[in-house]
């Protein structure tokens, strides 16, 4: 269904991802785990062809997409939805504008039946009494919601999650796992990027720990939880000292016994 | 020294690659126009022209109003010492629909549209709007950049005919008040000294920098990078650029007619 294979991309003269290799199952849920700046939303990026990776193959659903124009990407893409950190909706359009909108552009679904696709989703997200708002309007959890609306309308095969749940209360995390949970019982694949270990565990089928632009481990959320690679442990007990944190940790502490200030 | 070298080498690279993102994107723009002919499309479009046209319409009245009463006063006052004052009418009119009327009409819709076009673009970019449409398969060059570029191409025309009419009237209170020339004689020297041609370049000026202002928005705002503060930068470089962009293409404009 997803594959990337020995992928690298280097930004600003960083290797952000080197040599990533990772496979995702129709139908699966994969939660990407790893601190700020290892890649994991770059990893979403290359998998909708947002991003052309440097080295390596990305391919989705059968097809090989990297390196190619955003013409050759419109099946792909037609098969992908994507919610971003904010929703990313359309600020002078109200929320149902925004879910119809990939449907209206393309003028191929009559009128009714995208009025009704509308509502159907809005429904499934929570949000249909709120399609007459605008984005400014709502709630930071409601716009997600109303992102999430966008990426399902067209009904896609794949959904990517970009930290979904991220500056949410508990309850409006609680509706986004559930919403995601309802995906997964439909058969639908999805990749999840989150700092939200509680997320993580209730929605994952498999987590992937991301460290040093590659998959340091990768299993079922009972392997993870139990896993011996203190990488995991570091990360799941949020310790400041240990392997994700080897170079910066020494970097800090080292320059402070130099009398030099850390950048 | 080698530092300052360097700075400027990376200088004049990115102006290279602006320049260049620029002019592809005019191209890749002009080439989607068979797209504007969409319901749609064509919606974006008047609304902009409306929302364009009353965004700038009183800045533009006040701005030729006293650029008119300023070119008679000194005009006049340079003309009376002459005898001359009668000459005011043609003076005024050809400065105003030749040169005055396009540069200041573009000044003020760079300051006020061009810049809000980067702006509305660079936060798009900055808070992934932009990606969202690709990933949608939704064109961000048909569905923003073509509606602004049309806009902008067609109210910049409409706009300076109304900067230069106005600007005419306040130059003909002045004469009027300050060197008793009557509205009549300032019409009628206005009139038979301004040749069609004058209109015609005042117009092809005024579409040359309509065409521009929404070209150097629309590059600033989808080359925006970082946040809020990159917003502001992209609005800040968008007007600076313009500017340049239309005094110099003024000036060739120019240069071509009267050559």
């Amino acid at each position: 269904m997803i594959l990337l294979e020995n992928l690298t991309k280097i930004l600003g003269g960083k290797a952000i991802l080197n040599g990533l290799d990772l496979q995702i199952a129709t139908g699966e849920t994969l939660v990407l785990l790893g601190r700020s700046g290892t890649g994991k939303s770059v990893t979403l990026r290359h998998i909708v062809g947002l991003m052309t990776p440097d080295s390596g193959r990305v391919e989705v659903l059968g097809k090989e997409i990297s390196g190619h124009s955003e013409e050759e990407l419109k099946f792909v893409r037609s098969k992908v939805g994507y919610l971003f950190q904010d929703g990313a909706l359309l600020n002078w359009l109200t929320v149902e504008e925004n879910v119809a909108l990939p449907l209206k552009e393309f003028g191929k679904t009559p009128t009714s039946e995208i009025n009704d696709r509308v509502q159907e989703v809005l429904k499934e997200v929570e949000l249909d009494f709120h399609g007459d708002k605008f984005p400014s309007e709502i709630s930071g959890g409601m716009r997600k919601r109303a992102g999430l609306a966008r990426a399902l309308i067209s009904r896609p095969e794949i959904v990517l999650h970009d930290e979904p749940t991220s500056g949410l209360d508990p309850i409006s995390s609680s509706i986004i796992n559930g919403l995601v949970n309802r995906l997964k019982s439909s058969g639908i694949t999805q990749v999840l990027v989150t700092h939200d270990m509680h997320s993580a565990f209730e929605v994952a089928d498999r987590i992937a720990l991301l460290h040093e632009g590659k998959i340091r481990s990768l299993g079922n959320v009972e392997e993870i939880r139990n896993s011996a690679d203190e990488a995991v442990q570091q990360f799941l007990d949020g310790k400041i000292k240990g392997p994700l944190t080897q170079g910066a940790i020494d970097g800090v502490c080292d320059s402070e016994e130099n009398g030099n200030e850390a950048t | 020294m080698t530092g300052w070298i360097q700075a400027l080498g990376g200088f004049l690279g990115r102006s290279a690659e602006t320049t260049g993102y620029g002019l592809v994107l005019l191209a890749r723009t002009i080439l989607s126009l068979p797209h504007l002919f969409s319901r749609r499309r064509l919606r974006d479009c008047l609304d902009l022209c409306f929302t364009y046209c009353l965004g700038s319409f009183t800045v533009t009245a006040v701005v030729a109003l006293f650029t008119g009463m300023i070119l008679a006063l000194n005009g006049g006052d340079s003309l009376a010492s002459l005898g001359q004052e009668n000459l005011i009418g043609r003076i005024v009119a050809i400065s105003m629909i030749r040169e005055m009327g396009p540069f200041m009409t573009a000044l003020i819709l760079t300051a006020s549209l061009g810049s809000g076009i980067a702006a509305e673009i660079g936060t798009m970019r900055v808070s992934e709007e932009i990606d969202a449409l690709r990933i949608m398969s939704i064109s961000p060059i048909r569905f923003l950049v073509l509606p602004r570029l049309v806009a902008l191409t067609l109210i910049t025309p409409v706009m300076t005919i109304f900067a230069g009419f106005i600007g005419i009237l306040g130059a003909s209170i002045v004469a009027a008040n300050n060197f008793g020339v009557t509205w009549i004689a300032f019409s009628n020297d206005a009139l038979e000294n301004l040749s069609t041609g004058d209109v015609y370049i005042g117009l092809i000026k005024s579409v040359v920098f309509g065409i521009t202002i929404a070209t150097v928005g629309a590059t600033q705002g989808l080359l925006t990078k970082g946040g809020a503060t990159g917003v502001g930068e992209a609005a800040r470089r968008a007007v600076v650029i313009t500017f340049l962009l239309v005094i110099i293409q003024g000036y060739y404009l120019s240069w071509v007619y009267l050559a």
